[in-house]
């Protein structure tokens, strides 16, 4: 009877070792990138809800009489309470209505040439 | 000399290990194990909520009339009881019972001639201690109305902010 050849068995048995360390390996690298940053971290640093809002507020203040104090309301408010640098100036001069908006928060910053009709 | 005869077995082990400790390790990784990182969700919700309610205070019932938010802000003195009610039927717009477990503290900040801010109380569910774990929710609104030192009535920006948290 055929006895079993058994003189490569330290190799395949390192060669297993080895493959799955490297595959516990790759599991622990494709975790660490999620590390520290997760969906709902995302979603409350980017200032969606405050670009919206300051949009919207500038888009009623030019609607105004006494523009300039309201815009030095949304320019110091920004500042001190929403850490954010906006800055913003309307040309009515010309037909359409011109507002051209900045927006920084140091993260998210944000441009905008908005055309009135 | 070592004796290698069992090294087939040795093999048979591992491989029978390793399948045990992978079945074991996707069972519990597709159960949701709650982790430090994950309290951003209830914080993400619970801005979401906050940011909603304010906003749809600030929705006027016609293109004439004022917003809520706008009315409450003009009364003097500054309408909170008002803002209570409202703030917080859309906050505990659930079906289940019990709903008070999200509080607020809403103040509203508007800036003086010296381009300082002072900021002023509308209304509270229940005190901050400081040691709640709060979220913010704020909302611009133009009122036309004294505020801080302004000589008159007037058109003003003013930043609502409403600190939530749950207990």
């Amino acid at each position: 009877m055929a006895r079993l050849n058994d003189d490569a068995q330290w190799i395949v048995l390192m060669g297993f070792i080895v493959s799955f360390s490297f595959f516990f390996l790759a599991l622990v690298i494709n975790q660490s990138t999620v590390v520290g940053q997760t969906t709902a971290e995302s979603v409350i640093e980017f200032p969606k809800n405050d670009i919206r809002d300051v949009r919207e507020v500038i888009g009623e203040s030019v609607k105004r009489p006494n523009l300039n104090i309201v815009r030095t309301d949304i320019e110091a408010l920004s500042m001190s309470r929403k850490s954010a640098v906006v800055w913003y100036e309307n040309d009515t001069g010309t037909n359409p209505t011109i507002i051209e908006i900045h927006y920084n928060n140091g993260v998210t910053s944000y441009n905008e040439t908005w055309t009135l009709p | 000399m070592i004796n290698s005869d069992g090294q087939l077995y040795t093999i048979e082990g591992f491989a029978a290990a390793l399948i045990m400790v992978i079945t074991a390790f996707l069972v519990v990784n597709a159960t949701s194990v709650y982790t430090a990182g994950d309290t951003h969700i209830n914080d993400m919700q619970l801005e979401v909520l906050g940011t909603d309610a304010l906003k749809m205070m600030d929705v006027a019932s016609n293109s004439t009339s004022k917003t809520p938010l706008q009315q409450i802000i003009e009364a003097d003195p500054v309408n909170g009881s008002r803002f209570n009610t409202e703030f917080s039927n859309s906050l505990h717009q659930g079906t289940f019972q019990n709903p008070n477990t999200i509080h607020y503290n809403a103040t509203f900040s508007c800036r003086n001639n010296d381009n300082s801010t002072a900021n002023n109380p509308i209304s509270y569910s229940r005190n901050l201690t400081g040691g709640e774990h709060t979220v913010r929710a704020t909302k611009w609104v133009i009122v036309d109305k004294q505020v801080c030192d302004s000589a008159g009535p007037q058109n003003r920006a003013v930043l609502v902010e409403v600190l939530l948290w749950r207990d």
